[in-house]
């Protein structure tokens, strides 16, 4: 495909302005992951001499671990906030004043830092806490905090993820998608077909934006799951702030490990989510080609 | 403002430049420093000089209300009137604290934010063996005449030499506690109380090391089932750990499924175990700082049937003190607040319940009438002790190498079961 030069020129000058921040963001980026991986292969000990060593990689079999309780708990949280994000701002474009108000309300909860909304959803969900106390202590109340599915940390980072996905949603595909789905409405599409056939493809490209972010800011998360799930086994998060913060001075190259660990799994993670939403843009572009 | 007009291509380059700087100290930050020998004083007068008009920052476990109100309120006042300025930086973790010494000195910085810490043994340790104290200092303290040279709480902390590298703030002792309402009978001993545990399923329970108090609550079971605490060398190797830790994690980990959520999991920390016992899911706490129950009694934090529930073994006891960074910037004011902090008055004062109830290090028979009386005439706790009766048969904390290895054997079995 070629390119007209205008439009390369335009490009170029896109590319020059975003340069100063995205050298920064390098910079700085690069050099915190460069002292990581120095300090995770012995060099830059805090006290003693620097010696290489992969001793803080060797325990290959918990860090995969820990990976696998991370991926589980980006996976289910994100797929949980894209469902919940979607209907939201499905609703909010379609349903009017009582929309408006739905979407006004979930976009209230993005201020509210995650290690308040932890606290919150703790307090309510314990084995004591407010809900269990509204329905009176029942014997079969179900243990959500600290329970071996995650069930707490899973429902505060969708509760909170889903008001953003909403809110990238609604900014997305915005106010005409109301008038398309009017005429689909004339045209006698039911509620449930405006939703999956209107609105759902033109929100694909959003969705799958949104989830990357979401994807990737649950897997590096670190408040909800240390408050709100068991003490074992620990997600990478979780492990690298403890072997940081450890008084054992000798296990910081593993938190470091830990740390380089979770950047590489978001890493390919946002590679193949780059891919696929590209991969999906051009057919949606395609599509609407065939269309029009 | 120039926000709206479009930038020249220099002011572009200009842009640039401070990311280039931010970089290139980020990455020289990375090579590390040398950190320049301290400052000396040649007696306490020189150091109350130096110390006029300095600012110290002391950081400090932020989660005691009290310790922050006695700090806030009682002893920045005395320090002003040195013409000191306290400014106390609340913690989640002291061990925050010695990162954040460690970083600045990684970083090569000799004005270090940090200039006094309130530490605990293993930070402590872990602080000397990075050689970020600053030592030999404590001699100075004219206040350290009130103390007993001969205590062993104060010349060792978790087995490390304290070598005038820290001043003694307060006394601690490991503490259990029960709900008089619920427990008609409290176990007497440690043995005792496991058994309880085992007939009474899922009334008990411990916060998971590496938590501080759960830490404490798994050496206090090694030490109790080696058959006391004359059997443990204080000193870790490798040796005693494998005769003594594989006792201990196996009567926890059969204990397991007698505790609170058949122990597949534990509270994070002593304040979600006080929550719990609060919401009277258990029937039996611990705690290193028994001084604090009787507020929590008082708040509502804790209810009113706490009572606190002796060991005929005695329980594990330590020293908690103030210690300087080598590179903090305002050396001779953290010397004289330290100072400040050991005298009669200040620590009759915070062992007051009312105030702090944190128990005296200095040597009471030892003081003048006057000083003396101060601490005779303090109040009594409707729910603690006195620290007589608490440290009663006590033993000293075993070396700091036993904490991380015993914790991380715990991670390994009882955690995962």
């Amino acid at each position: 495909m070629s390119v007209p030069s205008g439009q390369r020129s335009a490009s170029r000058r896109a590319l020059l302005t975003a340069a100063p921040a995205v050298l920064l963001v390098v910079l700085v980026i690069g050099a915190a992951l460069l002292t990581a991986l120095l300090q995770s292969l012995g060099f830059l000990p805090v006290f003693g001499e620097a010696r290489f060593s992969t001793e803080a990689w060797a325990d290959g079999a918990s860090l995969l671990e820990s990976a696998g309780v991370s991926l589980y708990l980006a996976t289910a949280s994100t797929a949980l906030a894209l469902v919940v994000g979607f209907l939201v701002a499905a609703y909010a474009l379609t349903a009017g004043r009582g929309g408006r108000l739905v979407a006004a309300l979930s976009a209230a909860t993005i201020p509210i830092p995650h290690l308040v909304a932890s606290g919150a959803i703790g307090l309510l969900l314990a084995d004591a806490g407010f809900l269990a106390r509204v329905l009176g202590m029942p014997e079969g109340f179900p243990q959500l905090v600290g329970d071996s599915w995650w069930a707490a940390v899973i429902l505060e980072f969708a509760w909170k993820e889903s008001a953003f996905v909403a809110l990238v949603v609604l900014g997305g595909i915005g106010r005409p998608v109301a008038e398309l789905t009017e005429t689909a409405a004339t045209l006698g599409a039911s509620a449930r077909q405006r939703m999956l056939h209107v609105i759902l493809p033109l929100a694909r490209v959003p969705l799958g934006v949104a989830g990357l972010v979401v994807f990737v800011y649950t897997l590096g998360s670190y408040e909800a799951p240390w408050l709100l799930g068991p003490v074992a086994p620990e997600p990478l998060s979780v492990r690298a702030v403890r072997l940081f913060g450890s008084v054992d001075l000798s296990s910081r190259p593993e938190a470091m490990a830990t740390a380089l660990t979770s950047v590489a799994v978001a890493l390919a993670v946002i590679g193949l989510g780059l891919l696929l939403t590209r991969r999906s843009r051009r057919r949606s572009r395609a599509q609407s080609g065939v269309s029009s | 403002m120039t926000r709206h007009r479009p930038r020249t291509r220099t002011q572009k380059h200009l842009m640039i430049l401070p990311s280039l700087a931010a970089g290139a100290l980020l990455l020289s930050a990375c090579a590390g420093g040398s950190v320049a020998a301290p400052e000396e004083f040649t007696d306490f007068d020189a150091v109350l000089d130096a110390a006029q008009g300095q600012t110290v920052d002391l950081w400090m476990y932020g989660g005691d209300e009290q310790g922050n109100t006695y700090v806030d309120e009682e002893l920045a006042p005395a320090a002003e009137e040195l013409g000191i300025t306290l400014r106390r930086v609340p913690v989640t973790d002291t061990a925050d604290a010695l990162n954040r010494v460690l970083n600045e000195r990684q970083a090569g910085r000799e004005d270090g934010s940090v200039d006094l810490v309130w530490v605990n043994g293993p930070t402590f340790s872990t602080g000397r063996q990075a050689e970020a104290w600053r030592c030999g200092w404590t001699e100075m303290l004219p206040n350290m005449e009130h103390t007993d040279p001969a205590d062993p709480l104060l010349s060792d902390d978790f087995g490390t030499p304290v070598n005038g590298c820290e001043a003694p703030w307060h006394k601690a002792q490991f503490t259990y506690f029960y709900d008089s309402e619920a427990v008609a009978e409290p176990p007497e001993s440690l043995p005792e109380l496991i058994d309880w545990a085992e007939a009474n399923p899922g009334r008990f329970t411990y916060p998971g090391p590496p938590d501080f108090t759960g830490s404490v609550f798994l050496r206090e079971v090694m030490i109790s089932q080696a058959g006391g605490a004359g059997e443990i060398p204080l000193e870790f190797s490798a040796e005693s750990f494998a005769e003594h830790s594989p006792a201990a994690i196996e009567t926890l980990e059969e204990l397991a499924p007698s505790l609170w959520r058949e122990g597949a999991t534990y509270p994070r920390d002593e304040q979600a175990l006080n929550e719990l016992f609060n919401d009277r899911q258990i029937d039996i706490g611990m705690t290193y700082g028994p001084a604090r129950l009787t507020e929590l009694v008082d708040s509502g934090a804790l209810p009113a049937s706490t009572r606190v529930m002796p060991m005929e073994e005695g329980t594990v006891g330590n020293a908690s003190f103030l210690a300087i960074p080598v590179n903090a910037q305002d050396t001779a004011g953290a010397m004289a607040v330290a100072n400040l902090a050991l005298s009669p008055a200040q620590q009759a004062l915070k062992a007051d319940p009312e105030v702090w109830g944190q128990f005296t290090v200095l040597d009471v028979e030892g003081l003048d009438s006057a000083d003396r009386s101060r601490f005779e005439e303090l109040p009594s706790s409707p729910v603690v002790p006195s620290y007589q009766e608490l440290s009663r048969n006590a033993h000293a904390e075993l070396g700091f190498d036993w904490v991380p290895a015993l914790d991380e054997a715990w991670r390994e079995s009882v955690a995962r079961r």
